[in-house]
């Protein structure tokens, strides 16, 4: 009973689990391991959920497929509309529909007693939510980019250590085969040593141009929606295209900074360090209200001479993934299974019991609950996903700036440039601002 | 006195002009003078795109009229480092031909421009120079259709008529060869002015490669395929710019020969024709995947219009003057002396009474991060302002030390 004791360390709602276990061990025998099997209903991690769009509705649908392990039991989302949708997906699962809903995540984590919250926001919200959960300490399965700037990561960062939650990324790729293989293989030097890496993303988005003012939907909490970026009128532009505004997103760069450049740090051993030279180019739009670059090509130069260019897919002829070149070789991997080599024998290659065995996971999701459950590091923790979205992030400023810019990855800071170094951080629209940790 | 005075401009004028031409290093010569499209319209259109590079001298030689008589047409190709064909019509007589061939296997530079496409379907060499064509006859008998399907180059070799288009719309121009020095530098796509998207060109195709294609939709009664928009070819030592956009008719409007993405990538391919190489800098307003971009005028924006445009800004009108200044901040931002002149042409902005606070708002943001101490009284006055309140102190929060 040792792992239940340790889960227990983890859960604030199991005075009931433990009563009923204890009493009734045998009725409910696997779940306390997380082994499957339908848990009793006081066994269950109970979670919220913060934003409810889209990504946020397609997460609690992966909890929900966990076999009963989770019980949601309060929403939240500046959108009623997105609520309601959200219920009536919990509906459609089986499970009850009945969950507390809130408009303001501040009274949310005021009232609510949780385990875990999922959040899926827009990445300007990033920075004060996940630091709020953290500070709640709550655990929280967060989606990446975790930060709009560095500044914002940092404190997340700190938020969570401080606070010693569980933290799982919504990097869901290294729970796939062939990403996990991939980076297996290039760390224990199945294609020698890396010299360079080339990540390809997706180009980027077409322009709307500049649609007219329109009035709010009355479902829509516009200003709440806005946060701490700065007030603007609304054009009809909020869910999921926040992603082409720079005051939210920067783009399909940083939103698939949190899976390839990720991977690409898994494989290569960069996933606690970051790069120390970066230089490149951004297109931006001509015309309208989308602004993040439509293409972007920068390369990064690290202290133990890697260099990792990331570009769209359109500049590289692997086209989008991951490609890690060894003086051995090379390796390939991308969504859809890929997990290509230079020589199809380094795939057939036999990790060794003494060798580098990453973290394996095969359900992003349910790695979370069982990390929840045993205290145990995810495999997508936070200070991880913060390196991996420096790389975009410091992209970004190379290519707004039209500067190189010189990082120290040990202080976090950028040498000799205070132009950029302003670029670190965002200030926020009054009355939000981020805690001070 | 007065007398004096004028001959004294008239001879300054005459030695500008000679240095001007002077500075030019290459000759071009556009032939045209028949054609199924607006040959009028199209010449001059063509000279002023090429002359702008400030690297040719243009020429332009007309044929005689459809019909007439060719016997006399010998324009003296070795003169010229570059001939631009802009002409679909009758044959040229073989002494005229020769001479053509002659100065493309010896090495001479060719630009093909859109309708140049279509002509000669009987002479052999030009459907080898052209590397692609379409209509008057041409099929099977000419060589495959050739283009890209799925991101995989086809020759095909189906039964069938050459050249085709639907009606004309904005597309996609993607790069296929980004490295290509024609293309170096440019976004991998950008969205290109109104056009005919020629598709169905078949022909030798020998010696080609394809730079850029398009995507022809279905729903703009395309076939489906990538259609190749802008190729090379070698012919002999000759170099071949093949560019299959630029249509221009009898609108008053050519949204096609407007658009930046085709001016400069038919500067850079005519550079390239000639010498091999391109020296040209990318212009600041480049078109990408976002939306094209029109030069009504040929001419590219000027700082002074674009902070002009910013000034009078509102939220319904276009922002292309904004993203114009961002270009050109990233362009001087590794030198002070020149960012501290933007910079204070940006605060007489913010300074002005009449400039709007949409326009003004635009600026602080981008004074946000590259501004100096300079700006900093104009950004703080401007906090009490209650319109530009929050801008000004995002400003200058961002531009508070780290």
């Amino acid at each position: 009973m040792t792992t239940q004791t340790n889960r227990r360390a983890f859960l604030k709602n199991s005075a009931v689990a433990s009563v009923g276990s204890l009493i009734l061990p045998s009725i409910i025998p696997s779940t306390a391991l997380g082994m499957g099997g339908k848990p009793a209903p006081s066994n269950r991690i109970v979670m919220g959920a913060i934003g409810t769009g889209s990504q946020g509705r397609s997460n609690i649908g992966d909890f929900l497929e966990l076999n009963n392990q989770v019980q949601f039991v309060a929403l939240c989302d500046v959108d009623t509309g997105s609520l309601q949708k959200a219920k009536e997906k919990i509906a459609k699962s089986g499970a009850k529909d009945d969950q507390r809903t809130y408009g303001d995540f501040r009274e949310f984590l005021e009232k609510e007693k949780l385990d875990a919250v999922t959040i899926a926001l827009p990445d300007h919200w990033h920075g004060i939510i996940y630091t709020a959960a953290a500070e709640k300490k709550l655990h929280v399965y967060g989606e990446k980019p975790i930060c709009r700037t560095i500044h914002d990561g940092q404190t997340i960062v700190k938020a969570v250590q401080k606070n010693n939650i569980i933290w799982q990324t919504g990097s869901w790729q290294r729970s796939r085969s062939n990403f996990h293989r991939g980076a297996e293989l290039v760390i224990n030097g199945r294609i020698g040593k890396i010299q360079r890496i080339e990540v390809g993303l997706p180009n980027g988005n077409k322009g709307i141009g500049t649609p007219p003012v329109q009035e709010v939907p009355k479902e829509l909490n516009w200003d709440m929606w806005l946060g701490p970026a700065p007030k603007v009128a609304y054009r009809g532009v909020s869910h999921w295209n926040w992603r082409w505004i720079l005051d939210y997103s920067g783009g399909q760069l940083t939103d698939w900074a949190g899976h390839h450049i990720d991977i690409a740090n898994w494989g290569a051993g960069l996933e606690h360090t970051g790069p120390v030279e970066i230089s490149g180019v951004g297109v931006y739009p001509r015309e309208g209200i989308y602004n993040v670059p439509v293409e972007y090509d920068f390369n990064c130069k690290y202290a133990n001479g890697i260099e990792m260019r990331v570009c769209n897919e359109g500049r590289l002829e692997m086209g989008s993934g991951t490609t890690w070149y060894g003086d051995k070789g090379w390796i390939h991997v991308n969504r859809g299974e890929t997990l290509v080599a230079s020589d199809p024998k380094i795939l057939q290659e036999v990790i060794g019991e003494k060798e580098i065995h990453l973290i394996k996971s095969d359900n992003h999701w349910q790695n979370f609950i069982d990390c929840v459950r045993s205290g145990q590091k995810t495999i997508a923790p936070v200070e991880v996903a913060y390196r991996a979205i420096s790389v975009g992030l410091l992209g970004e400023i190379a290519m707004q700036t039209g500067q190189t810019i010189h990082w120290d990855p040990e202080k976090e800071e950028i040498i000799g440039n205070p132009m950029a170094a302003r670029l670190l951080n965002r200030p926020y629209r009054q009355p939000w601002h981020l805690a001070t940790l | 006195m007065k007398k004096i005075q004028i001959l004294f401009v008239l001879l300054a004028g005459f030695l500008l002009f000679q240095s001007c031409q002077e500075k030019r290093a290459y000759r071009a010569l556009i032939i045209t003078g028949q054609s199924n499209h607006n040959w009028m319209a199209s010449s001059p259109i063509l000279k002023t795109i090429l002359d702008q590079t400030g690297l040719f001298a243009t020429d332009i030689a007309r044929t005689p009229k459809e019909g007439g008589d060719m016997s006399k047409f010998q324009p003296d190709f070795q003169k010229y480092n570059v001939v631009v064909m802009a002409y679909n019509g009758d044959s040229w007589p073989e002494k005229t031909k020769t001479a053509f061939l002659d100065y493309v296997k010896n090495g001479g530079g060719v630009v093909i421009y859109h309708e140049a496409d279509n002509s000669f379907p009987d002479w052999k060499e030009y459907n080898e120079i052209i590397g692609l064509g379409g209509w008057n006859h041409r099929s099977e008998k000419d060589g495959p259709y050739v283009y890209y399907k799925n991101n995989v180059l086809v020759r095909d070799t189906a039964k069938g008529s050459a050249g085709s288009h639907g009606p004309q719309h904005e597309f996609l121009v993607k790069a296929r060869k980004p490295d290509h020095p024609i293309l170096k530098g440019l976004p991998v796509a950008w969205m290109h002015g109104k056009d005919e998207l020629y598709s169905t060109l078949r022909g030798p195709a020998q010696n080609m490669e394809i730079l850029a294609t398009a995507y022809a939709d279905t729903a703009k009664r395309g076939t489906g395929r990538d259609e190749p928009m802008l190729m090379t070819i070698s012919y002999g030592k000759g170099r071949i710019f093949h560019t299959a956009m630029g249509h221009v008719g009898k609108d008053e409007t050519h949204p096609a020969t407007e658009c930046v993405g085709f001016i400069v990538t038919l500067q850079r391919g005519a550079e390239w024709a000639a010498t091999g190489n391109v020296t040209q800098q990318i212009p600041i307003d480049f078109p990408n995947v976002a939306c094209s971009v029109s030069r009504p005028d040929y001419k590219e924006v000027t700082l002074s219009e674009d902070l002009d445009k910013i000034s009078k800004y509102s939220i319904d009108k276009s922002t292309r003057y904004y993203t114009d200044l961002q270009a050109r901040i990233r362009k001087v931002t590794g030198d002070p002396a020149a960012l501290l002149e933007l910079e204070k042409k940006m605060v007489q902005v913010l300074k002005d009474k009449n400039a709007t606070a949409e326009g003004k708002k635009l600026l602080l943001r981008e004074l946000a991060w590259m501004g100096s101490d300079y700006c900093l009284p104009v950004v703080q006055e401007l906090q009490k302002d209650a319109d530009l309140q929050e801008a000004a102190t995002f400003a200058i929060e961002r531009m508070k030390p780290q």
